[in-house]
């Protein structure tokens, strides 16, 4: 999902337009305010991977300020921000990017290879939200669990695991069962791709 | 205060002691070199009893006092001395007259018994004589002839018995007489009873071969000797009295009254048998003290010259103080005038100069005694400033100058020019007669450098302002135009996209989508425009501020601020505006700001050829074509070379390392917007000359119009319209 927030109405919509010609559903909102709002109500992230489109300039939450809230709120690796700069607002633009903005574009700009920034933008989304997703399911692991995922990602039997925890090799199948279980895979490979 | 050399010290004192008199000479000794020893005088040294000579005037006064005390005393004296000599010579003079007159009675007497001897004269011829003689000598009262019996043998008085002929004192002298046969006086003795009046006698014997037989008695009154044989001056001055031995008196005269016994005499009259003394009293009193008018006058005279030493001597003492405290003044005045770094000049009423401090000297550069007498032209005058200075001399002579400064440009002896302000006053001598002005020269380099750092600065911050201004207006025109660009662009590619991802795949586009993005950006195609219309409206307000105005006011308006620039780039300007010229319509502010612009870079243009030639022109004259009035600005400066000349009207093109490249840009679309054109071409005589034309008021409001303003054919450069200049923006812009 596309977040475009721009105070000026024609930017709103022509961009609308632009993102649906290359298939990208956008949202529009008038001001950081609105954003901000929206966020309040439901922090739901999109299967596509979010991204938001944000004006420097705007007369209620500049878009500096709204980014600095985002980050506040750690979403910025989930939700890359790629500015939008007016004449004379480079400096700006360029301090967001070491701060973590994902990138920007001077107006005017060329409008296809903003929609290609977008699309890699939602695609780190979408990194973002998986990642974000395991280190979930790692979390509702337990002591024993993390300790056995850590020697099966280390490559060892379930025999050498009992050995080294002092524990039958039954209570190493049935935490192994427990992890795979969690983490939602079916075999160790899977695993290990995942916790890559 | 700053050092002064010495020699310059010296000379300016001289100077000074022209004004002063000799008030400047204790000071002057002070500052010589003789150092310590030579304050006390030399001649105080050699003469040492003189250092009382300031007690001298009191000494005198008080041996005039004392003289005036001592001489009338002895004067006083003097006459009284000689008054009392004079009473015993007179006294002594009236004895001998009573003796000698005595004496020849005696004598007269010895002929008349010498004749009786010889038995000549019997008594009755001797009572003839006897009576003619009586009648010449009135002190004589009678004479008688005794016999040696006593008897009366003649008699010139008979009224007297005979019996009684003699008394009693006589009769003793009658004795003595007859024993020593000598004559003699008897003692003074009333003849009979006490009323009657003293009487002496005569007695003469009478002898006949040395026997006596008779006397002739003479008889005379005391009285009368005193009446007959004492002068009558003396007797008016004296009291003259007659005693015997005894101080008795016997006769007194007393004519004047009687005697002041002031001054005595006493002298004895003697007579053979008688014991007289003769007293004389003045009746003159001691001599006054101040007993003339002599005297009188020259005590007057002398209290007067005492007076008038008095008042010298305050009088000394006052000047000692004026002159003092006028010492004191002077050299107050000279540490003043030498501490001032104002400059100081008097001249004359000729012009001369009298007078310069070191200020002035030091500021010009030229000593004093080169100064001091000349008359003009003065060596610190620049030529191209001699016009300027003869006018205002002219006006200084006639009196016509005002009491504020004028300011004009005076050079240092090495040829280096500097601003000056300078203040003239008259010079009034001390009879309030005006002898020539003084005049406060202020060398305001510095000020005008602070002036000029300012006006830079102020310029500087100006132009900034401008950029800032210009870039914001930019930015945000910028801004404007970005929004319905960013839009038609987004929507075209859009579209763009959804035409090549149905070429794709073969399928066929959603024409209702199509359209709705190309309507959007048609919308926003139409706004950019509209914004652009904006800007042209803008522009287009002006016009509204054009109005009538007379040329000279245009000019009249911006000479001040140019004249400003030349005063300090040492540029005469001269305006020379034609007679009758009609009134044009113009935006003044923009065509004034057309005219600083253009002498801005006259200016400029002359600030490295010699001072002589600087002289920026404006010229306004009579166009041919249409009525209207051309205006030149004319200057001799570096001229502009033809790649130069070529972009001399393109913006952004400058000469200047801070010039933005806008201002002949304006100029140019200033005079364009007020239908003429600004045309350049090189000066003959050096320099160039940038001239334009405005209409006149009729031509304008008869619909001339500005937009043939373009046309071939000129031999100097034509500036054609420019593309979509702002001049509100740059109205005040200056810099090409």
């Amino acid at each position: 999902m596309l977040h475009i927030v721009d105070d000026e109405e024609v930017i709103r919509d022509s961009l609308t337009w632009l993102a649906r010609s290359r298939d990208i559903a956008a949202t529009a909102y008038p001001g950081g305010k609105a954003f901000l709002n929206s966020l309040q109500e439901h922090v739901s992230f999109s299967a596509e991977g979010d991204c938001l489109l944000l004006d420097v300039r705007m007369p209620d939450l500049s878009g500096s300020a709204l980014f600095d809230e985002l980050g506040l709120r750690g979403l910025i690796t989930r939700m890359p921000v790629i500015f939008l700069t007016g004449h004379g607002d480079v400096p700006m633009a360029v301090d967001t990017l070491k701060r973590g903005a994902f990138d920007f574009f001077e107006k005017p700009f060329n409008d296809n290879k903003l929609m290609d920034r977008v699309l890699e933008a939602l695609a780190a989304s979408r990194e973002a939200n998986v990642a974000a997703a395991v280190q979930q399911r790692l979390t509702g692991l337990s002591l024993r669990e993390r300790e056995v995922l850590a020697l099966i990602l280390a490559g060892n039997m379930n025999k050498v695991i009992a050995d080294k925890l002092g524990i039958s090799m039954r209570t190493v199948e049935v935490h192994r069962a427990h992890i795979f279980d969690k983490m939602n895979v079916k075999t160790a490979v899977e695993l290990a791709r995942l916790l890559k | 205060m700053r050092p002064v050399n010495k020699n310059q010290g010296h000379r300016f004192y001289a100077q000074q002691l022209s004004y002063t008199g000799r008030m400047g000479l204790e000071s002057h000794n002070t500052e010589g070199s003789q150092g310590q020893a030579a304050r006390k005088p030399r001649w105080r040294l050699v003469f040492p009893f003189l250092q009382f000579l300031p007690f001298l005037p009191a000494l005198l006064a008080l041996l005039i006092v004392i003289s005036l005390a001592w001489l009338p005393w002895k004067a006083q004296r003097l006459e009284s001395a000689e008054r009392q000599e004079q009473l015993i010579a007179d006294t002594l003079w009236v004895e001998q007259g009573v003796r000698l007159q005595l004496a020849q009675d005696e004598e007269w007497l010895r002929q008349v018994a010498a004749e009786i001897a010889t038995g000549r004269l019997v008594p009755i011829d001797l009572q003839k004589r006897a009576a003619q003689w009586l009648v010449t000598r009135r002190e004589v009262v009678r004479l008688r002839w005794l016999d040696a019996n006593g008897r009366v043998l003649a008699a010139t008085d008979t009224s007297v018995p005979a019996s009684a002929v003699l008394s009693e004192a006589s009769l003793v002298a009658a004795d003595r007489v007859r024993r020593t046969g000598r004559a003699s006086y008897a003692p003074p003795a009333r003849q009979s009873g006490r009323q009657s009046p003293m009487q002496i006698d005569y007695h003469l014997p009478l002898l006949q071969s040395g026997h006596y037989h008779g006397s002739l008695v003479a008889t005379y009154a005391t009285a009368a000797i005193l009446e007959q044989m004492v002068p009558w001056w003396f007797a008016q001055d004296n009291e003259i009295t007659l005693t015997c031995a005894d101080d008795s008196i016997i006769e007194r005269r007393a004519a004047g009254g009687p005697g002041r016994g002031v001054y005595t005499h006493v002298h004895a009259l003697d007579l053979p048998g008688a014991n007289l003394t003769l007293r004389t009293n003045s009746l003159k009193t001691l001599p006054n003290l101040l007993p003339n008018l002599l005297v009188g006058a020259v005590i007057a005279l002398t209290l007067g010259l005492l007076a008038s030493l008095l008042a010298l001597w305050r009088d000394i003492n006052r000047r000692l103080q004026v002159e003092s405290a006028l010492r004191q003044q002077v050299s107050f005045r000279t540490a003043m005038e030498n501490s001032l770094v104002t400059g100081l000049r008097a001249r004359d009423i000729a012009g001369r100069v009298t007078y310069v401090n070191p200020a002035f000297c030091k500021m010009v550069g030229t000593e004093a005694v080169d100064l001091v007498g000349r008359m003009p032209p003065m060596p610190y005058w620049v030529p191209e400033a001699m016009a300027d200075y003869q006018k205002r001399f002219a006006e200084v002579l006639a009196g016509t100058i005002t009491p504020q400064g004028f300011e004009t440009v005076f050079q240092r002896a090495g040829g280096a020019r500097f601003p000056v302000l300078i203040f003239e006053s008259p010079l009034l001598d001390a009879t309030g007669r005006q002898t020539g002005w003084m005049g406060s020269i202020l060398d305001i380099s510095d000020s005008k450098r602070i002036e000029d750092l300012n006006r830079q600065q102020q310029e500087k911050l100006e132009s900034s302002a401008r950029l800032a201004s210009m870039g914001e207006i930019a930015s945000t025109l910028a801004h404007e135009l970005n929004q319905p660009l960013a839009a038609i662009s987004s929507y075209t590619t859009g579209a763009l996209n959804l035409l090549n991802g149905c070429a794709r795949t073969g399928s066929t586009p959603d024409p209702a989508g199509l359209r709705l993005a190309l309507e959007r950006a048609s919308i926003q195609a139409q706004r950019a425009g509209q914004i652009i219309r904006s800007v042209h409206a803008f522009v287009k307000q002006h016009e509204a501020s054009r109005a009538p105005v007379s040329v000279r006011t245009l000019i009249d308006g911006i000479v001040p601020l140019v004249e400003l620039q030349a005063h300090k780039s040492f540029v005469v300007l001269r305006v020379d505006i034609a007679p009758g010229l009609p009134s044009v319509l113009a935006d003044r502010v923009l065509i004034e700001q057309v005219l600083l612009n253009l002498t801005r870079n006259a200016i400029e243009s002359m600030e490295d050829i010699a001072p002589q030639q600087r002289i920026l022109q404006i010229t306004a004259s009579r166009n041919g074509g249409d009525g209207g009035v051309r205006i030149a600005v004319i200057d001799h400066g570096h001229g502009i070379a033809a790649p130069i000349a070529e972009r001399l009207f393109s913006p952004f093109f400058s000469t200047k390392a801070e010039g933005m490249g806008m201002g002949l840009n304006i100029c140019r679309t200033a005079i364009e917007f007020h239908g003429g054109q600004l045309v350049y071409s090189e000066n003959p005589a050096g320099g160039t000359i940038f001239e334009f034309a405005l209409p006149p008021v009729a031509a304008v409001v008869a619909g001339a119009s500005a937009t043939a303003a373009s046309e071939a054919g000129k031999p100097a450069i034509v500036v054609a319209p420019a593309p979509a200049p702002a001049p509100a923006v740059s109205a005040n812009n200056r810099h090409t």
